[in-house]
């Protein structure tokens, strides 16, 4: 009768155990971090931030006022690629004479003088619908976008950097961040440029004639009032309540 | 509120607003829930960016709403290129920012799943989907037939105060036709008539607040009855008056939802409104109790009243066939009480009514159809074979006219009987103007690109039909609509442009000559003369309106009397269903002559024992037998009978009356009697409301003014507390329990707890999160029922409607209307909760009060709902929410159990999901589902949220612009809507902010606060007025 009782316990712990190793797999696990599908066009951030130095928010240009980053319309690309055209000047050290970009050839059929389609990227980073995250917020307080992108200007091909787990979110939310992580995060040399000093406390940016510099929304305008929320150790934390992004 | 933005929308076209959606804010992708292992769908950009427009940020326009009559001034907020949201627009002189549940479900209207997708050409019978080149073709022939008779053809366009109707006839004349009908159905021509003869205007601006004593004929200015929401306004305002307020007595057969705002209710038996008009004009003694149905008594004390108290305001609404005298005695009656000039403000007119056709022209114009003088018809937002009696027999008479024209965005009862339909743009989608008081252009403009590419607006349409007709073309050569209004705008296209950010301007639009009326008035016969036992009062929906029936926000939102959805029911006097043994359910016969209507019965006081009562805005049918409509397909058949809400859904009333006017051309409604008699049928009715008694539980309570006056003379402690009145002590700063403990107000932290890190709730953490608590109050003086909060929140939240019949259960399905609701599955997280006081034994003759309690989450200190939850779904946040977390719910409802205020509300279906029959959103009705709020998903539970995604977003924007909030920034959608200002929210923690001043208010007490929730809404007791002697005392302790 016990020995009976004993084994009838056994299905029910395998159950157990299955639905654990499920579940852990389904939740845990369940990032798509490190993800690098292939675009319809290849774009080089490599080129655009880190060679020619343009700013984040040239593109994505309402990342500093809107829950949205934005995503450029085609035309913004073609702004400059209308003289930029398929057809390239030889590369110092890579070419040696006039070629064709296939890429640009392919954005040009994109926008076709402004009647074509849109380009249909692939998105990588994704959170889910019922969190809400304000890019601005974290724009503003000086996050630098490599903070959670990693560094796109090294990427030829961008890839998600960050688990954007609720952990990772709430890790920040609760440690505190500093401006001068996101600078080292965003390659700088040193991490005291000063350029994304976050509200309250604005400073002349010491570095901002290196090309990096220009990798940073500018705060400098940002008027003083409001004081940011820090913790003892100076650093910028937020709220982590539910209701802050769950709703 | 936010600010008008300039559209800029510029040009003749609005082709530069061309969006192509962003990023997966697609409504498919926002419905579904998962986990981050979802599928990551695409990235598209614009093609070419649009200049005023930033991603994720919504832009706001001022424009009209066209839902009635009344052209309120409304602002769409628009977001990624649609238009999620309609508010009203604070500096229109009607509405002043607020909107009634009508005017927000315009966007029902605009995304309806049944609306036209382009024009089409009926061939050998059949309705066959045309090019606008073929279909323009097809009507321009027809009007090249109907040249001859030119002179006969008929245009019945809905009636709309501003520049189109000019430009109709202008358009009709370059014809040789005559000018429009301009036709409003619901209006109440009979008061419009006497109104003008009266007092020169056909709507004067009714002044309550100046009133000492407000007497209504039937006139049910709450609901519908004129520009109910500058109405309702200037209303709440004299309620809201603790010393002096006006008393409110409403007189007629029903008492409607503006009825039971009253404070003393005169049933007198219909048609004996003229005689007690007459009396109360000072003619001769009270008449008898068997010629009115009311002691004389109370008759004559309402007229030593009405002698006394100056200025009063005495309004008639009655819709019976005598309703013109009634209406002409009552304006008498003003001028000889003084009223005129101060409480009936005819020198600031109310415009829109003007150049309405009367109802008699309508008649007159059907008879000229069956006689087959009309050679051509069209018909534009009208829907007459619908609006007008069967017994007129329209159907018949409309098939005697060669060629029709439907303009109609919808498929509905006349436009199935045309032979071509050219369906016409939504007005959130067009241009137009509107006059709505003397002095101010609202100006209407397009809030988006058309949802259905290939629909044209009508002015459009009539251009391009005008240019196939040599001798047309050259009397109207203007280049499109737009053009031709910003010609005729003060300043022209650059004074328009100019308006639009506020979407008003000065000016005056030069109005249409309207001809003068010829058709002599076709009288229906005298009430006396018919038989039955019943007088039957029909009356409209206050919530359908006459063309709401297509909207499930509308249909769902329970009436404001009887709290019954989806469907008809049938009032009557619960001594009549106790003589006839008829139950709350049982299906009903009612028979006038040969026509006959069948609906279940609902026992309701405000009715008097010789009286049964329907509303109107039900029973669309379609001509054309039509499969049962399946929500999982994409091949249904074109949903004639008004789509596939309305089709089949309750009885028409009109059914039931005989054809023609009244004295002064009105189309009466209440002018027949009927027979009763029970079927045997009985059904559930999909009512939300609980019990209409609140049995001790001092959920509704109410002062009289007298008391509360008194205690206001004599101050002290105990008269500032009236008998019921909360103690205060759990009030100052409404501050949370959590926070209060965490902050050490409900004494020192014990032993073990001294030093631990109290995180969030730590008012001195740097965020400063548990500074504030957010609270709303709800002043239940000002609230009349009226429900725009309900709609209001439906449309900010993303809240499922569940009473569709094909949204029942999939095992054992009964596609029973409401079917949901009457299993209590409705989601509303606001809900208006309607309470009867007095007249206990329901016995007709005995005084009652009613008393509406808007009911949401209470977001309570010490929540119930809180510790039951095993998985921390739901809890305390450290700014006073009670917040619900839809991503960690799994649905136990255990919360639900324990909320004594039963608000909370759970997804049994998968309502938000595409794939499912129940799915509430069907394209493209899921364009107006708001980003900012989660769709829920299966399983879920939910509740009011005190519209989160509002506070972050203004938070958001104070920290961007590195500021604090500013009290009274922002409101929740309840609020901005309320009608009558009773829905005050703020951070009551900051005494700065209205909503702290209000807790403190003498009148404020919590619903159930001995059950120590320390809730965060604060209600303002109802004050009442009753008369010294007529009425009885209402209850001095509401407890």
């Amino acid at each position: 009768m016990t020995k009976r009782r004993k084994w009838t316990a056994i299905p029910g712990l395998i159950a157990l155990a299955t639905a654990a190793i499920l579940l852990s797999a389904y939740s845990g696990a369940s990032s798509s971090q490190g993800s690098q599908p292939q675009q319809p066009i290849n774009f080089p951030h490599t080129v655009h931030v880190q060679r020619l130095g343009m700013n984040c928010l040239y593109c994505h240009y309402t990342a500093n006022k809107s829950p949205d980053p934005g995503l450029p319309a085609v035309s913004t690309c073609m702004g400059c690629h209308l003289i930029i055209g398929p057809t390239l000047n030889p590369a110092p050290g890579v070419r040696t004479a006039p070629y064709k970009s296939p890429e640009l050839e392919k954005l040009v059929n994109y926008y076709k003088g402004g009647a074509g389609k849109p380009v249909p990227w692939v998105r990588i980073h994704k959170v889910p619908e019922y969190v809400h995250f304000p890019h601005m917020r974290h724009v503003n307080a000086g996050v630098t976008c490599q903070t959670c992108h990693g560094k796109i200007q090294e990427m030829p091909q961008v890839y998600q950097y960050s688990s954007l787990n609720m952990g990772w979110c709430v890790s920040c939310h609760v440690n505190g961040y500093s401006p001068q992580e996101g600078e080292v995060a965003a390659g700088y040399a040193r991490g005291d440029s000063g350029v994304v000093t976050p509200a309250g406390a604005p400073q002349q940016p010491a570095a901002a004639t290196s090309a990096n510099a220009q990798l940073q929304p500018s705060s400098s305008t940002i008027a003083v009032g409001r004081q940011p929320a820090k913790n003892a150790a100076g650093r910028s934390i937020a709220r982590y309540d539910c209701a802050n992004c769950h709703y | 509120m936010p600010d008008a933005d300039n559209s800029k929308t510029g040009g003749p076209t609005v082709r530069r607003r061309e969006f192509l959606k962003v990023v997966g804010a697609s409504g498919a992708a926002a419905a579904t829930v998962g986990c981050t292992s979802e599928k990551v769908g695409k990235l598209i950009p614009y093609l070419v960016s649009p200049d005023e427009t930033v991603p994720g940020v919504s832009t706001y326009y001022a424009t009209t709403c066209r839902e009635c009559s009344a052209a309120c001034g409304a602002i769409a907020e628009t977001r990624d290129g649609r238009a999620i949201k309609l508010e009203g627009n604070p500096e229109h002189p009607l509405n002043r920012g607020a909107l009634c549940a009508r005017g927000q479900a315009a966007l029902q209207g605009l995304y309806n799943p049944d609306r036209f997708r382009g024009p089409m050409i009926k061939q050998n019978g059949t309705w066959k989907t045309a090019l606008w080149e073929d279909a323009i073709n097809v009507a321009a022939e027809g009007i090249t037939r109907a040249r001859a008779a030119a002179a006969n053809a008929v245009f019945i366009n809905q009636h709309e105060s501003g520049s189109f109707p000019v430009f109709l006839d202008q358009w009709l004349a370059a014809y040789g036709m005559r000018p429009h009908l301009s036709v409003d159905l619901d209006a109440d021509h009979a008061a419009i008539e006497a109104n003008r003869r009266a007092y020169g205007v056909a709507w004067p601006r009714l002044n309550f607040a100046d009133a000492k004593l407000i007497v209504s004929f039937g006139a049910d200015f709450l609901d519908g009855w004129g520009a109910s929401v500058a109405q309702q306004l200037d209303f709440a305002d004299a309620r809201a008056k603790l010393e002096n307020g006006p008393r409110f007595v409403y007189i007629g057969p029903r008492r409607s939802l503006t009825g039971l705002n009253a404070d003393q209710w005169i049933p007198c038996a219909p048609g004996a409104e003229l005689a007690i008009a007459n009396f109360l004009s000072g003619r001769g003694a009270a008449p008898a109790r068997d010629q009115t149905g009311v002691d004389p008594a109370v008759l004559d004390q309402l007229r030593t009243e009405l002698t006394t108290a100056k200025p009063s305001l005495v309004l008639s609404g009655v819709t019976t066939d005598n309703a013109g005298e009634v209406a002409a005695a009552v304006a008498a009656l003003n001028q000889s009480l003084g009223n005129v000039g101060t409480t009936i403000r005819n020198a600031e007119p109310i415009t829109a009514f003007d150049g309405m056709s009367s109802p008699a022209e309508l008649f007159d114009t059907v008879e000229r159809m069956r006689a087959g003088q009309v050679p051509i018809v069209f018909v534009r937002g009208v829907n007459p074979a619908y609006a007008l009696p069967k017994s007129l027999n329209f159907a018949e008479a409309f098939a005697k006219v060669p060629f029709k024209v439907s303009f109609s965005s919808y498929p509905d009862e006349t436009t199935e009987l045309c032979d071509v339909i050219l369906p016409d743009l939504h007005a959130l989608e067009s241009w137009g103007d509107a006059q709505p008081v003397r002095g101010t252009i609202a100006l209407q403009q397009p809030t988006m690109d058309p949802v259905f590419a290939n629909v044209r607006a009508s002015a459009d349409v009539l251009i391009a039909l005008a240019k196939k007709d040599p001798a047309a073309a050259g009397r109207l050569t203007m280049k499109d609509y737009r053009t031709w209004l910003s010609g005729r705008f003060p300043g022209g296209d650059r004074g328009l442009t100019a308006a639009l950010p506020h979407g008003l301007s000065a000016g005056t639009i030069a109005p249409r000559t309207a001809p003068t009326p010829t058709a002599a008035p076709r009288r229906v016969p005298a009430l006396t003369s018919t038989s039955g036992d019943y007088t039957l009062v029909v009356y409209p929906s206050p919530t359908l309106g006459g063309n709401g029936a297509n909207k499930p926000w509308l249909l769902e939102l329970p009436d404001p009397v009887t709290k019954v959805t989806w469907g008809s029911w049938v009032e009557i006097h619960p001594e009549t269903a106790t003589r006839l043994g008829i139950d709350r359910g049982d299906i009903v016969e009612l028979r006038a002559g040969n026509a006959t209507v069948r609906a279940p019965a609902v026992p309701y006081l405000g009715v008097r024992p010789d009286v049964v009562a329907i509303a109107t805005g039900y029973g669309h049918r379609a001509a054309a037998t039509l499969p049962k409509f399946d929500a999982k397909s994409t091949t249904n058949p074109i949903q004639w009978g008004y789509g596939r809400y309305a089709r089949n859904l309750g009885v028409n009333a009109l059914d039931l009356l005989p054809p023609g006017t009244g004295s002064t051309g009105e189309f009466p409604l209440t002018v027949t009697k009927v027979s009763l008699t029970r079927v045997g049928d009985h059904i559930t009715i999909p009512s939300t409301e609980g019990s209409a008694r609140q049995h001790g539980r001092g959920i509704a309570q109410a002062i009289n003014a007298d008391d509360l006056a008194r205690g206001l003379r004599e101050g002290g402690e105990h008269e500032t507390r009236p008998v019921g009145d909360a103690s205060h002590e759990y009030l100052p700063g409404l501050r949370s329990p959590v926070a209060a403990d965490a902050q050490g107000v409900l004494g020192a932290p014990s032993e073990p707890d001294q030093g631990k890190n109290k995180g969030l709730y730590d008012p001195n953490h740097p965020t400063r999160m548990a500074s504030r608590r957010w609270a709303m109050a709800i002043d239940l003086s000002r609230c009349t029922g009226c429900s725009a909060c309900v709609t209001a929140c439906y449309a900010e939240n993303n809240i499922p409607t569940v009473g569709a019949p094909w949204q029942n259960a999939t095992l054992f399905a009964t596609e029973t209307p409401g079917f949901n609701i009457t299993r209590g599955r409705e989601m509303s997280w606001l809900r208006i909760e309607r309470y009867f006081e007095g007249a206990d034994e329901g016995r007709f003759g005995e005084e009652f009060e009613t008393r509406f309690v808007p009911m949401l989450c209470q977001h309570c200190g010490n929540a119930p709902c809180e510790p039951v939850c095993p998985v921390y779904a739901t809890y305390h946040a450290p700014d006073g929410l009670n917040v619900q977390v839809y991503n960690r719910c799994v649905g136990t409802r255990y919360c639900s159990n324990n909320c004594p205020y039963k608000v909370r509300y759970f997804n049994w279906f998968g309502y938000g999901e595409p794939d499912r029959k129940q799915y509430a959103f069907p394209e493209p009705l899921n364009w107006q589902l708001n980003p900012d709020v989660t769709v829920r998903g299966k399983g879920v539970m939910e509740k009011c949220t005190f519209c989160v995604q509002r506070i972050r977003e203004a938070e958001n924007r104070a920290a961007l612009e590195h500021r604090e909030l500013a009290p009274d920034e922002f409101t929740t959608a309840c609020g901005a809507a309320c009608p009558s200002r009773a829905i005050i929210f703020g951070d009551a923690a900051d005494p700065q902010w209205t909503v702290a001043k209000l807790a403190q208010d003498r009148r404020a007490y919590h619903v159930f606060e001995e059950l120590n929730t320390y809730t965060a809404v604060v209600y303002l007791k109802k004050v009442n007025h009753p008369t010294s002697a007529a009425a009885p005392a209402a209850p001095a302790t509401p407890r």
